[in-house]
């Protein structure tokens, strides 16, 4: 049943208004603003500005700094994506079960999404501090293996992976824990009848039906490592040694804010834009196939 | 829906319009008027963090004790790099802080920016130029004025761990003054398993800056931007550039050059004992003395033969005063600048930091009071910089976004001595890189 108002043709618009103001104000003008800025090259305090047409786009893909970062950003999502959630996954099936002081286990394990990027990449940095830190000790005095994220190009990756894979743990496993505990037990149980073992009914039962949160954290996941690695990189090893860190958001960042190419950045925040969409478009697409809703 | 499509551009371009409207711009030399008196908030960004930032604070309220009308604000804004792209994005907000601390890398920005009131225009007799110790001035002087106060200066220097050479069995107090020794040095310490690391150095950038001047070597064409215009290409891919960053590739790959990071990273595993030797900042040396417990030499910074002698370059930063403000505060600002610049503050700051005392006036008074005698190593930095020469190259570069080619130059020195790239390649590539950057300045102000 439908229900009309009549005489209230403007209520809908007044009572939208509030949403598509903040929209409009924190999303459709810096995104118009960061577009005009792309055709442009600007001086340090914005005074002055020269139009240069499509020159910001056409060098950013001329520049191998661009491509380089723009493949190490898509192999690190795709591990920190695939590593995040296939620990969380398994994690979350093994504490899928009664345990003694579960709730404390799940308070403890949200605690670092409650961190902030940079916290995170504080206490890892400290951690791995090739001096002082205590996981390099640890690794040294065990394994014989000197771990310098300062000054070796892979480890510096690694410790990054880590880092980024950690934080998002907590948030993770909290979404794969509700989305286990909401399962039809009668399937289960259907399967065990069946004579299906643990690691079957895990793949043809629990994980199907857990699809539509794995999708969502897919996305989340993606979207995270992305856009919200700033705080992280710029602590820890501000994208260096070389370049070896230098994820698409922080050369933004250096371009942006450190080196003032305001048309040149703005010009990477439209690719990065249109890149996202594309990303969430394919995801989107698939997840239609894929993703069981139920029925 | 094709109306709704509409009505979405409509609020996509419409922005776009707004903002491609034309802006007025104006230019007015300033200049203080006489007699007015300096009162009200004087927000004052700097990049002065740990023990440095603590002297800023002691100094800021020493000056706002004996000065009730003003209150000097001291704000720590981050980096230098932070600090001066956070002042330029203020000033395009339209809320510039009233004092600027830029690090000599942001000197010749700052000054194109348009956004600052030069001292020259402030400055009435009441502090004597000359009185600058002669290197800082040199740096500071652009077309022979100055533009900013010189407030912390410093150059590099080689802290060494004279501990570690003596297990080595080196004499401790003579320490390595060429490449060469340097590189056997650390050799030694590596392989007889001493330290993990022969040398380290902070701002790696900056220290290859340093072996430009320091070997009498151009960085940057026009003179390195002393000349009549502003630089437009860097000079830095040359048979002696490549060779420098040859020799510390030769140091990684052996173990000597342990890598520490940039800024002031390489600090805490040198006063650890990680490695004997630190190229670093003046500005490190009471912080250094005050954490370590091990005996802490300081030296020269090494040299190869066969170069003429240039000099270190100043480092550390200036007061610049932005436009936007009252003539009082103004006049405060100018206040607080003329206070620092006192011989008695200049000494607090060079005994609790380690920076120079800027004017001669202090060091004089500090060589009075036995300053120097007492504590040799704050003396080695001043004989290094006072026994250089005063030619372009050894005066230091000056370049428009300097900031952005430090960055760049720091990163191509990590692809170097990190991931082993090959100095010659790596160098063209990115004096190609840094040539793009200054073609793209000059474009936006001339």
């Amino acid at each position: 049943m439908q229900i009309t108002f009549k005489g209230h043709r403007w209520l809908p618009y007044l009572l939208l208004s509030p949403s598509v103001i903040v929209v409009f104000i924190f999303f459709i003008i810096p995104s118009a603003e960061s577009l005009f800025y792309s055709f442009y090259r600007l001086n340090i305090t914005g005074t002055r500005k020269i139009f240069v047409g499509v020159n910001n786009f056409v060098r950013l893909f001329q520049d191998p700094e661009y491509i380089d970062s723009l493949v190490l950003t898509f192999f690190f999502t795709v591990s920190v994506v695939l590593l995040g959630l296939g620990i969380s996954l398994a994690i979350a099936t093994v504490a899928n079960k009664r345990l003694r002081l579960f709730n404390l286990y799940r308070t403890l394990l949200i605690w670092p999404y409650a961190l902030s990027p940079a916290i995170t990449g504080i206490i890892w940095a400290l951690m791995f501090d090739p001096a002082i830190g205590l996981l390099t000790n640890v690794l040294n005095r065990l394994f014989g293996i000197t771990f310098t994220y300062i000054n070796n190009s892979t480890h510096a990756v690694i410790f990054i992976t880590i880092t980024a894979v950690w934080k998002m743990l907590g948030y993770n496993i909290i979404f794969f824990l509700a989305g286990l505990q909401g399962l039809p037990k009668e399937t289960v149980e259907a399967g065990i009848i069946d004579g299906a073992g643990k690691w079957r009914i895990f793949w043809k039962i629990t994980y199907p039906l857990i699809s539509p949160t794995t999708f969502f954290l897919l996305v989340m996941n993606t979207l995270y490592s992305f856009f919200q690695l700033f705080g992280l990189l710029h602590v820890a090893t501000g994208g260096g040694p070389g370049r070896a860190t230098y994820l698409l958001v922080y050369k933004l960042y250096r371009d942006g804010f450190i080196s003032m190419n305001t048309g040149y950045a703005s010009a990477q925040s439209i690719i990065l834009l249109v890149f996202v969409s594309l990303l969430m478009l394919v995801q989107f697409k698939l997840a239609e196939k894929k993703v069981f809703y139920g029925t | 829906m094709k109306q709704s499509t509409l009505i979405l551009l409509a609020l996509l371009v419409l922005p776009v319009l707004l903002l491609a409207m034309p802006q007025q711009e104006k230019e007015t030399a300033y200049s203080l008027p006489a007699g007015v008196e300096g009162k009200g908030t004087v927000t004052f960004w700097h990049a002065m963090s740990g023990s440095r930032g603590k002297v800023v604070e002691t100094l800021a309220a020493n000056f706002n004790a004996e000065f009730p009308a003003i209150k000097v604000d001291a704000v720590y804004s981050g980096s230098y790099a932070e600090t001066v792209t956070k002042g330029l994005a203020a000033v395009k907000a339209g809320t510039p802080p009233v004092l600027l601390q830029s690090y000599e890398v942001g000197t010749q920005t700052m000054i194109d920016s348009g956004a600052i009131i030069p001292v020259f225009n402030l400055n009435r007799g009441e502090v004597d130029m000359n009185d600058v110790v002669a290197p800082i001035k040199l740096y500071y002087s652009v077309e022979g004025k100055m533009y900013s106060m010189p407030f912390n200066s410093s150059t590099a220097m080689m802290y060494y761990n004279k501990d570690l050479f003596r297990k080595a069995g080196f004499n401790p107090e003579k320490p390595p003054t060429t490449f060469q020794e340097i590189y056997d040095s650390g050799k030694k310490m590596v392989d007889t398993g001493i330290a993990q690391g022969g040398l380290s150095f902070g701002w790696p950038g900056w220290i290859f800056e340093q072996m430009h001047a320091y070997h009498d070597q151009l960085y940057a064409n026009n003179d390195n931007g002393r000349g009549d215009k502003r630089a437009s290409k860097v000079l830095f891919n040359t048979d002696f550039s490549v060779k420098v960053l040859e020799e510390w590739q030769k140091w990684s790959r052996d173990g000597v050059l342990f890598y520490g990071g940039r800024e002031y990273k390489a600090n805490a595993p040198f006063i650890a004992g990680q490695f004997g030797m630190l190229m670093q900042s003046t500005s490190s040396l009471a912080g250094a003395i005050r954490d370590s417990n091990f005996d802490l030499g300081t030296a020269f910074l090494p040299r190869m033969p066969g170069y003429p002698k240039g000099n270190s370059v100043i480092g550390g930063g200036s007061l610049f005063l932005m436009k936007g403000h009252s003539d009082e505060v103004n006049a405060a600002a100018w206040k607080f600048m003329q206070f620092l610049f006192r011989p008695e503050n200049a000494i607090t700051w060079h005994k609790g930091t380690g920076y120079f005392p800027v004017n001669y006036k202090a060091f004089n008074e500090l060589d009075k009071q036995g300053w120097f005698k007492e504590d040799p190593r704050f003396r080695t930095a001043f004989d290094q910089i006072l026994s250089g020469s005063t030619t372009p190259a050894g005066t230091g570069v000056l370049l428009g976004n300097f900031v952005q080619i430090r960055d760049i130059v720091q990163t191509a020195i990590e692809e170097v001595v990190v991931n082993m790239e090959d100095p010659k390649a790596t160098l063209d590539a990115t004096k190609a890189k840094c040539d793009q950057v200054l073609a793209d300045y000059l474009s936006t102000v001339e």
